[in-house]
């Protein structure tokens, strides 16, 4: 990786948009590579080496936005996307919202851990396949990818903003089911994002629980009838409520628009006053996480939610400026949520009947938070304790109520390099079998 | 179009190892208006060169996003030094692939990549349209999306390539307002295969297709929560069309066979009605040029159509040249990388169940008090077959007749249990591509499929 080609890559690009014209620019150069073992069908497959490089411009000229990418960076392809941009520019629309940020003063953003161990990371894959093959053997991997990504980018734009960073980190995501005869559990994914390739892959995030779950629901039973309960969410569950709510009721679309159910409730109560949500990229428990914003703003930590009540909608520069509202404090997806003051155990006690969702196959709710899908990799809570696993059920509820009907949140939190989340457990959802 | 610049490194290919070599570009183009105002104007190129070889049961891959001799060459390198590290440390000792017949083909023509002014013109007309002939609205998005996948491929044997697969579509998304406040939305998508120029020349063209969306969306405004429960329904073409893709498809991928699907232990047995017939087309499908034609794989495996399910026994699998040998099939050219950084992976090409004799006004008038599912917009299956369709837009069927327009639900069901109670099917069919599939990497997909009656599990409210 050569940082000072990047480097001029990025001073050259944002030089030849000021020259075609461009009144605020932008440009965005990055290189790296990424190395990977896959495992598809529980045997070793492919190892594939990738080293890429890329560019992205923004211009506003005459409060018309223009943008284009490429991923060449010699200078004929450069001058390619600045004229792309500037053609897009022209042919759009002025609107005063578009802008870029002020001038801060340059920094570099140093992350992660820049030396490739090959050897370590197969040997760590290679461990977490027999670990799994003794201690769930009706565990099948249909796929496994393990990867060390490294890269380098620099952040530029007209007002004087430059940021670079470099940042190495190792990821591993599995795709698993179990089987006995012809009998199968439905798939399941687990991942973790970390540095040391030398600690047990089976004790990191949650893939030790996933495993001992899915081993479980290789004969679910399917359900018959329909009850009005409670839905206790795994902790990666209650992150993709969380991004559910965050997408359908505080995007930019949703608050331009005036769509939003929670359009007129920044300030106000939108969940139970024991739900806190922080989006924290800084957290020392986040690997490799943002530290510069999409519009060129260095990331901070920000509340989303506290103490139930709505704090901020993470809103771009665009959909602040045209609507008013603060822009997000950065646009990373880490989302921290305290602890609670039981265990899943204490909570799951309480429960008279509900389902232990571990996986949510539906689309994405109305913009009303009505949703409704099939639970997945599930167990019906039965007089407070888990019982069977579950197939072909059906929930559905609104999000919005949901989130106002807390039962609880567990002592339990899952670390997977992107996340600390525990257990939540809600009231209100519909569960209907066949 | 691509120069060929990797022909005179074939001389370079480890003559003990199977190599492909692939040079790649992918370009998107994006125009957005949101309510009048242009929220994105997006123009992405995206290209490399990359080479994979095959050692014991394994494979290495490298690939750069420079075009030059220099990473080609390295490329070369890097793929078989990462084969003979995976060959070291996790070697199957499989033989050699068998060998492919050899021979090239050249699909690639050439197409009109019009400017982003263009695009922002027709969609502001299209917006205007919208604006004077649909008063109800509060918040429309007109999108214009573009993207062209060109291929350059190089193989040690089998056939060597040239493609280019260009698609636009337009895309319009209402959102309308019940009485009670309560917002509803709808979408739909025009175009197909071809650029932007070939698909759309006139936005007065597309009137009509405006006219029916928001006829629908006024009639969702006054719809009904459908009743929860199994019930005996229509799905419509389209949602046909995904249930062949997503449903039976994604299971019958031999390397989500090897993962464990239940395509594996169903193989020669019932798996639908006689009614269903299923089959994965090349290039030609009975209605003429497939949506999306694929000539060569990304293998050099010439394209050819996999028959799935014949009158509803599963008699096949998708292949690549490395799962054919493990089944002792033959490889129909279903292996397709994404970008030029990707590995080849079995992928659908244009997936449809096939139409039968029924009317669609006979099969609505069969149904006493059921659904008919007309759209989706959103889809998962997984590797038991068990599925999830998002219904947008459908009406109730009363005593034979359709009723009110439905809102939002969900159908559920598992595929080869669902498709045995299959008792109509529609001699009409549709298809679509603007779909992206999702697995591992993205891919352009073609679908299609007739009406189906059939018995499936309904979300309700």
């Amino acid at each position: 990786m050569n940082k000072d080609k990047l480097n001029n890559a990025a001073e050259y690009a944002l030089q030849a948009l000021k020259n075609a014209g461009a009144e605020k620019a932008k440009a965005t150069v990055f290189g790296g590579s990424t190395t990977e073992f896959n495992i598809d069908g529980g045997e070793f497959s492919l190892m594939r080496t990738i080293f890429n490089e890329g560019l992205g411009v923004d211009v506003i000229t005459g409060g018309r936005k223009g943008a284009a990418s490429t991923n060449a960076i010699d200078r004929e392809s450069i001058d390619g996307v600045v004229a792309d941009a500037m053609t897009a520019a022209e042919s759009g629309e002025p609107d005063p919202a578009w802008d870029i940020a002020p001038y801060a003063e340059p920094r570099d953003f140093p992350g992660g851990v820049l030396e490739f161990d090959k050897d370590a990371l197969f040997d760590a894959v290679r461990k977490l396949k027999d670990d799994i093959a003794k201690g769930w053997p009706n565990i099948l991997i249909e796929q496994l990818i393990a990867s060390y990504h490294r890269d380098y980018s620099v952040k530029m734009n007209s007002n004087g903003v430059c940021y670079t960073g470099e940042s190495g980190r190792y990821e591993v995501g599995l795709m698993f089911s179990a089987h006995e005869g012809d009998k199968a559990s439905s798939f399941f994914g687990s991942g973790v994002r970390f540095t040391d390739p030398t600690q047990p892959l089976i004790d990191m995030g949650s893939i030790r629980a996933d495993l001992d779950a899915v081993a479980k629901q290789v004969d679910p039973r399917t359900f018959e009838g329909k009850f009005d309960g409670t839905l206790v969410l795994t902790p990666a569950m209650f992150g993709e409520f969380i991004y559910l709510a965050m997408g359908n009721f505080t995007s930019d679309g949703v608050i331009i628009e005036g769509t939003s159910p929670w359009k007129d409730k920044l300030g106000k109560q939108v969940a139970d006053p024991r739900l806190n949500v922080r989006v924290a990229p800084l957290d020392p428990a986040i690997v490799c996480a943002e530290r510069v914003t999409g519009d060129l703003f260095v990331s901070e930590d920000y509340d989303f939610i506290k103490d139930g009540v709505l704090q901020c909608f993470p809103l771009s520069l665009y959909a602040s400026n045209k609507t008013g509202f603060d822009r997000a404090k950065n646009s990373s997806g880490a989302l921290i949520v305290p602890a609670g003051d039981r265990s899943l155990d204490e909570i799951i006690a309480g429960i008279d009947k509900g389902l232990l969702l571990g996986r949510f196959s539906g689309g994405q709710p109305g913009t009303n938070g009505d949703f409704s899908g099939v639970a997945k990799n599930s167990f019906l809570i039965e007089n407070g304790k888990v019982t069977d696993a579950v197939s072909e059920i059906m929930i559905n509820g609104n999000l919005a109520d949901v989130l106002m009907n807390l039962r609880g949140i567990s002592r339990e939190r899952v670390a997977d390099g992107g996340t600390v989340l525990p257990y939540a457990a809600f009231d209100g959802v519909t569960v209907t079998g066949k | 179009m691509l120069n060929d610049i990797i022909t005179p490194f074939r001389a370079g290919f480890a003559s003990d190892a199977h190599t492909e070599l692939r040079l790649h570009r992918n370009t998107r183009r994006g125009v957005a208006l949101l309510s009048g105002s242009l929220v994105s104007n997006e123009r992405t190129e995206h290209s490399g060169v990359s080479a994979r070889v095959y050692r014991g049961g394994v494979y290495g891959l490298a690939a750069d996003s420079g075009a030059d001799p220099e990473s080609i060459t390295a490329v070369l390198k890097a793929a078989d030094e990462n084969a003979r590290f995976m060959n070291s440390r996790a070697g199957r000792g499989k033989p050699a692939l068998p060998a492919l017949e050899g021979g090239s083909i050249d699909s690639a023509k050439p197409y009109d990549d019009v400017p982003q002014s263009v695009m922002i013109e027709f969609a502001k007309q299209l917006d205007d349209y919208i604006v004077k002939n649909c008063p109800k609205l509060t918040s429309r998005y007109v999108t214009v999306r573009c993207d062209s996948m060109e291929k350059l491929l190089r193989v040690d044997n089998g056939f060597d390539s040239h493609s280019l697969m260009p698609r636009s579509f337009i895309y319009l998304d209402f959102s309308a307002e019940t009485d009670a406040g309560v917002t509803v939305e709808l979408y739909d998508v025009t175009g197909g295969y071809g650029g932007f120029a070939d698909n759309f020349t006139d936005p007065a063209l597309l009137y009509p297709f405006v006219d029916r969306l928001y006829k629908r969306i006024m009639e969702k405004r006054e719809g009904v929560y459908a009743d929860a429960g199994e019930r005996t329904c229509i799905l419509g073409a389209e949602v046909a069309g995904i249930l062949a893709h997503e449903a039976v498809g994604h299971t019958t991928e031999a390397d989500l066979v090897l993962g464990g699907s239940v395509a594996g232990p169903n193989l020669h047995k019932r798996v639908a009605s006689d009614k269903i017939t299923l089959v994965d087309y090349a290039h030609t499908t009975p209605q003429g040029v497939a949506p999306l034609p694929i000539y060569v794989d990304d293998e050099g495996t010439p394209a050819s159509d996999e028959l799935i399910i014949d009158k509803g026994i599963l008699v096949g699998y998708m292949n690549s040249r490395e799962t054919a040998q493990h089944f002792g099939m033959t490889p129909h050219g279903n292996a397709r990388a994404y970008s030029f950084m990707d590995e080849p992976l079995i992928r659908m090409r244009n997936t449809a169940i096939l139409p039968g004799t029924d009317k669609l006004e006979d099969m609505i008038a069969s149904v006493d008090d059921g659904y008919y599912f007309m759209t989706t917009n959103n889809g998962q299956a997984d590797t038991t077959g068990e599925f999830m369709f998002g219904i947008p837009f459908g009406y109730e069927i009363k005593n034979g007749k359709l009723g009110r327009a439905i809102l939002d639900t969900t159908i559920t069901g598992v595929a080869f249990e669902m498709l045995k109670t299959a008792d109509m099917v529609s001699d009409r069919m549709d298809w679509t591509c603007s779909g992206m599939c999702g697995k591992k990497q993205p891919m352009p997909v073609g679908m299609g499929g007739p009406d189906i009656r059939c018995r499936i599990m309904v979300g309700g409210r």
